[in-house]
């Protein structure tokens, strides 16, 4: 009896939840590489993927070592930890044992013949544009594509022409599983689909997104993969379902295991800390009457809470959180780009394109950037095409190889002069940022080319809808100043493939400056405002709104104004640009304390100039931190952090519990921004635990590959999650933290619960302990209560002195 | 450590430098141990110069690994081990600085020791140099014994007087071991296996090392170009390394192994140029490429862009551009052949050169001249402003290495050109004619079998991430 297509497709999809898709180095996106084993609890979870995946699931017993040695993990909190199990050795004693129990097997490297075809073809085929004779056939569907290619593979036996081959997917799977019961059919899926989880992550991300052009163009889903890989497994006589592929992974049992116990003990230490810290702040009423001069509001991002800080010392400042995409759901297709790229985060789906179009009175500057551009353009081209010519590339390496050579001198012995050219350069020769305006209305309607089904601009009613969530999700309904920025953030990082990643993960790894001009022009209309103070929100006639980008790798903030004709008065302006570039120097100051930097701190300037070094330097593998060290997620008004240093690793979301009475703003903070944290934190947490099985291993033997991921060294698998050099200062010191995400809300305990009530998996979350969270309650006076999985809350235990020698973990 | 090797290399870079410039008494030089001559001078200032860039380079980009003096200490003592090749005149310090070589190459390849792929890529590797090694001690030993003189100068000297049977032998052996060494076809399967070396390693090995075939062979060209058959032989594996090399990167899909075939191409082209005896030209080629190569490994980072499937295009071309193209074609062949002193009257093995230069020509114009987008001002100069600076560039790089060389034995010898040569040429113009018009992707043949034959070693593959391991 022929198998049937719904049962295979219905087990596809089952098998397909244990791996975690993968996203495409130009819109890296931060995520869970255990998100499909979060219905179930964090410790068993992590045995789970331990046994499907290899990974391990908590800190080695080193970086327990370095915590201990730091003062990190608190040994009250630990020995009352481990008194709870019954432990009550020395933690000393533990940490030997700990690292005994260690097994290091060492492994001789044997040909796997199934994984290395599969492989083979999988890179011929995924491929998104680095081979200029690609593998052929492949608008026809993987499975066809290598049905074709197999005849003339060696390596692959008895199969001399494409009939010998199933003809379809469903005959490929009939030939194969009809030796199975059913029952077994998705225990081999998952063993095949967890055999190369990179490329298998990958091809779940594409499948999934069918309206990207390579998808449409190329089509490949895990049927595909797993079509080819069974029947390539029966030809190279290779076990179908081995005896690992006999059950579905196991669950974990419940365990009294030591990391899991240190863990604890060292999420139980920050989160004291933090709370004793919390708790001393004295909020200054004084400043509520007064106006500020200025408020910029910025993106949850943990990098934003240093720089907020250090523009809040320069004067009258005030600073907000909010999610980096502002709140506009956008398609960006910037000016020079032959592509739209997504702007909002990976959770929400775009509703709007916005392209970039030369402002009024700026079509010379843009013609100048135009032609230099198409310049630039043909350069590239022309490289490239000479490069990999058959017979042009041997007189094209004699002629241009000195060339390369100064370039390569430059780069090598002067980047921080050539960060200074760059500045130069961009002066002379404006870039699109400066000179173009997003289309935020909507175009004539014979304008408005439907590209991806998206609506070029926003309505008049979506333009409200945008700006007064954003003001009632912050609370900030009154007190404008003269001058509101919208900040969004991206970084600088010339040759380096995981450039994304330090872009702003709520805009799908992009820059978010594109949002926050588009934000700022809805808040500058009139008609927006009329209708804003009809909702009882008053903006006052002199506000302007403006918008910038934070550079964050040298902490330079742009402020996109039209300089020739500024919208607020100049000396305002200037002094505004004055504290903030005040605001770079002190940041980048504490920023390079972590970096390993030989800066001279004698020198005016000196942490700036170093921070530029790295935005241009080709050989620089450690531009920024990007967002390690997170470990919580604030949600309440500054004046709960204000004057906190909490060291970069807090995001902040602004939050006003009692300016939103029926809790709809919370409800949107923890479904949406907190949500997103927990990606980011247990990308983060993994790639640290493991960065052979989670994260991607050292940037120096790094190999780009399909234009579209990595590999090391020579190939395999592709490698997922974030590199060592953006975790670690050296090859054994951790920066990150990997503890889990520790959310702090400001509000009623009963209204957090009717949130937790209407999202089960929002509750499933913090049942699982995959986030941590603790409440404070203003109804009681600020009580503390720690969630517990199950819906419960235990009240806050003071047990820590506050040590502010322990409080930078970056130093 | 890594402070003081990288300033102490630009020292000596400086210092050959110096002895590049300050042409000191040849007498002076000349030892029975070492010998300081054209090729020593040239081949130490580019050795130190590369080697400066990437240690360098390497002191950010290696910054916190583990190994970090080990990694500098071997970057160092390769950049010593090289130039002692290029300054050795005795026979058994030439072949212990080759073996030397290979071995710390190797170490590099494999620096990442808790890796097991990294360690099973350094074994390939390996092996392979300690197979050259035999290779030069073998035929370097036959010539010692026969000529009864143990240094180079001395078997050089000796070599006519010496049996014909013996020195060809020990030419095909060299032929071999340059082979090897320049990872040519049959051998590229090392240098296609070695990207788990970190990436500043690989720019100096495919800018530097990869190279010593050919001094190799210009060391000892003076034995190969007793025999026509050898010189065939050589520019016949040279040419084939170069189709081969070419083809194989419009296959591979990762940047390393694009690069890493490249490279194969470019030996075999640069392997070619000895063959046609023009051994100036192939030591201009290997600087010159060792720049452009060093400079591609260490931007493999930048190579992410957003991409969209492409588009057939027909590539329609004016009877204008085609003229355009043609016309600048000859040009640039007849410019280079004026400053590259070939006779342009006369054919001989450098006119083959030509032909290359020729394409190269004819295609840039091409890809210039159909760019609709660029400014036509553009168009107009780009052409000659590029032909002019590139050519002109090359042309100071050429004239100085031919004027350090003119004086060595293995100077400019001019083989009549053959058949075979001729055969070259064409092959090159019918690739480069099937691969414009896209013919080649007609055959899914083809295809799989360029795939396959340029897949690295299989056990250097890293197919279960949990043997990874970054230090």
């Amino acid at each position: 009896m022929p198998i049937e297509r719904s049962v295979v497709s219905a087990r596809i999809e089952n098998a397909s939840e244990y791996i975690g898709p993968l996203w495409p180095l130009q819109t890296f996106n931060a995520a869970n590489p255990l998100v499909g084993f979060e219905d179930e609890p964090f410790d068993r979870a992590v045995q789970k993927a331990g046994k499907l995946l290899g990974g391990r699931g908590y800190p080695e017993p080193s970086i327990f070592r370095q915590a201990w040695e730091r003062g990190e993990i608190d040994p009250e909190i630990l020995t009352s930890r481990l008194a709870e199990h019954g432990i009550t050795q020395r933690p000393e004693v533990l940490l030997k044992r700990m690292a005994s129990d260690e097994r290091n097997p060492v492994v001789d490297p044997s040909d796997a013949p199934l994984d290395r075809v599969v492989a083979k073809w999988l890179s011929a085929f995924l491929d998104q544009g680095q081979a200029d004779w690609p593998m052929p056939n492949r608008s026809e569907g993987f499975y066809k594509a290598w049905r074709a290619v197999a005849p003339y593979d060696g390596d692959i036996p008895n199969v001399s022409r494409a009939a010998d081959l199933p003809d379809t997917l469903l005959d490929a799977f009939d030939a194969v599983l009809s030796g199975y019961p059913e029952e077994r059919w998705e225990s081999i899926f998952v063993y095949h689909l967890a055999a190369l989880p990179g490329w298998t992550g990958f091809i779940k991300w594409r499948a999934r997104r069918a309206n990207t052009a390579w998808q449409e163009t190329y089509p490949i889903t895990l049927a595909d993969y797993l079509a080819v890989r069974l029947t390539l497994a029966t030809r190279l006589k290779e076990a179908v379902a081995p005896e690992r592929a006999k059950d579905l992974p196991a669950d974990g049992t419940d365990r009294t295991f030591l990391p899991k116990i240190w863990l604890q003990a060292w999420e139980d230490s920050y989160r004291d800390r933090l709370l004793t810290d919390l708790s001393q702040v004295e909020a200054s009423s004084d400043a509520e009457d007064d106006r500020p001069d200025a408020q910029l509001a910025f993106c949850i991002d943990v990098r934003s809470e240093v720089i907020r800080r250090h523009i809040e010392k320069q004067g009258h400042y005030e600073t907000h959180g909010y999610a980096g995409f502002f709140g506009v759901p956008m398609q960006h297709h910037p000016y020079d780009s032959a592509v739209s790229v997504k702007s909002c985060p990976p959770i929400v789906d775009p509703k709007h394109r916005i392209l970039d179009r030369p402002a009024n009175g700026k079509q010379a500057q843009a013609d100048d950037h135009d032609w230099w551009h198409e310049l630039d353009d043909g350069r590239r081209s022309l490289i490239k095409t000479l490069k990999s010519n058959i017979a042009a590339a041997f007189g094209f390496v004699e002629g241009s190889g000195g060339f390369f050579g100064g370039a390569m001198a430059a780069r090598t012995l002067l980047p921080s002069a050539l960060f200074r050219l760059g500045k130069k350069v961009g002066d002379w020769i404006p870039g699109p940022m400066r000179f173009t305006e997003p289309t935020v209305d909507r175009p004539a309607p014979d304008e408005a080319a439907p590209k991806n089904g998206l609506p070029v601009g926003l309505t008049h009613e979506a333009k409200i809808l945008y700006a007064e969530a954003a003001f009632r999700l912050l609370g900030w309904t009154d007190r404008f100043a003269p001058i509101v920025v919208f900040t969004g953030h991206g970084t600088q990082t010339p040759n380096n493939p995981y450039k994304s990643s330090l872009d702003c993960g709520a805009c799908s790894g992009n820059p978010g400056g594109p949002n926050a001009k588009v934000l700022a022009h809805i808040c500058n209309e009139d008609a927006v405002r009329d209708e804003l103070r009809e909702r009882g929100i008053d903006i006052p006639e002199d506000t302007v709104f403006l918008a910038g980008q934070h550079n964050t790798t040298t902490d330079g903030i742009t402020l996109f104004v039209d300089d020739d004709n500024p919208p607020v008065p100049e000396e305002r302006l200037d002094q505004l640009r004055q504290d903030l570039a005040a605001a770079q120097e002190g940041a980048t100051a504490e920023r390079v304390n972590t970096m390993n930097a030989t800066v001279d701190t004698g020198r005016a300037q000196a942490s700036v100039y170093e921070t530029e070094r790295r935005a241009a330097d080709w050989a620089e593998t450690r531009p920024e931190w990007g967002l390690a060290g997170n470990a919580s997620f604030i949600i309440g008004p500054r004046r709960l952090t204000e004057d906190l240093d909490l060291d970069g690793r807090a995001f902040l979301h602004s939050y006003d519990w009692d300016k939103d009475e029926d809790g709809t703003a919370l409800e949107n903070i923890m479904t949406g921004p907190l949500v997103v944290g927990e990606w980011i934190n247990t990308q983060y947490y993994f790639s640290t635990v493991d960065n052979a099985a989670y994260g991607s291993g050292s940037k120096v033997t790094h190999n780009v590959t399909g234009n579209l991921g990595i590999v090391q060294g020579n190939g395999g698998d592709l490698m997922t999650g974030l590199p060592l050099q953006s975790l670690q200062i050296d090859d054994e010191h951790p920066v990150h933290r990997p503890i889990r995400l520790l959310g702090v809300i400001q509000a009623p305990k009963t209204r957090v619960d009717a949130i937790l009530d209407r999202h089960a998996s929002l509750a499933d979350l913090l049942d699982n302990e995959w986030i941590l969270l603790t409440v404070m309650d203003p109804t009681e006076d600020n009580a503390l209560y720690h969630y517990q999985p199950g819906r419960d809350w235990a009240s806050h235990e003071v047990s820590v002195s506050p040590d502010p020698a322990l409080a930078n973990p970056l130093s | 450590m890594p402070l003081l090797l990288t300033r102490l290399t630009w020292t000596l870079f400086a210092l050959s430098l110096g002895i590049l410039f300050w042409n000191p008494d040849p007498e002076w030089m000349q030892g029975t141990l070492v010998q300081v001559d054209g090729l020593t001078r040239i081949m130490a200032v580019v050795t130190t110069f590369f080697s400066g860039i990437i240690q360098s380079f390497s002191r950010r980009y290696m910054a916190g690994a583990k190994r970090i003096n080990a990694f500098f200490g071997r970057l160092f003592a390769l950049t010593f081990v090289v130039t002692l090749i290029t300054a050795s005149n005795h026979l058994v310090l030439f072949v212990g600085a080759w073996t030397a070589m290979g071995w710390l190459l190797a170490d590099l390849i494999g620096h990442v020791r808790g890796w097991p792929q990294a360690r099973a890529a350094a074994r390939y590797a390996r092996w392979h140099f300690l197979g050259g090694s035999a290779l030069v001690a073998i035929a370097l030993g036959l010539l010692g014994m026969q000529s009864g003189s143990w240094t180079i100068s001395g078997v050089l000297a000796a070599v006519p007087t010496l049996p014909s049977s013996v020195v060809a032998v020990s030419a095909l052996l060299l032929v071999v071991a340059a082979m090897v060494q320049s990872a040519l076809v049959p051998f590229h399967r090392w240098l296609l296996s070695s990207m788990t070396a970190p990436t500043p390693v690989s720019g100096f090995m495919h800018a530097g090392l990869v190279n010593a075939g050919g001094v190799l062979l210009a060391r000892f060209a003076p034995i190969a170009f007793e025999f026509s058959p050898i010189m065939l032989l050589i520019v016949a594996v040279g040419g084939v390394s170069a189709l081969l090399g070419q083809a194989w990167m419009l296959v591979r899909t990762d940047v390393k192994g694009q690069l890493g075939s490249s490279t194969v191409a470019q030996m075999g082209f640069m392997v070619l140029q000895c063959g046609l005896g023009l051994i100036p030209a192939a030591i201009t080629h290997l600087i010159l490429h060792g720049f452009y190569k060093a400079y591609l490994f260490l931007a493999t980072g930048s190579a992410v862009a957003h991409k969209t499937p492409k588009k057939k295009s027909a590539a329609g071309s004016s009877v204008l551009s085609s003229i355009v193209a043609l016309a600048s074609a000859i040009g640039g062949g007849v410019l280079f052949a004026v400053v590259a002193g070939k006779s342009l009257t006369a054919l001989d093995s450098g006119s083959l050169l030509t032909v290359f230069v020729v394409l190269s020509v004819l295609h840039a114009t091409r890809s210039v001249v159909q760019r609709a987008s660029l400014p036509s001002s553009v168009r107009l100069w780009a052409v000659p402003g590029l032909l002019l600076s590139s050519i002109g560039l090359y042309a100071v790089v050429y004239n100085g290495v031919s004027a350090l060389l003119a004086p060595l034995p293995m100077a400019v010898l001019h083989t009549s050109i053959t058949p075979l040569h001729w055969g070259i040429a064409a092959l090159f113009v019918i690739a480069y004619v099937v691969t414009e018009q896209g013919w080649h992707k007609r055959s899914t043949r083809l295809y799989v079998a360029l795939l396959n034959t340029a897949q690295p070693a299989s056990n250097t593959l890293l197919h279960n991430r949990d043997q990874y391991n970054a230090y």
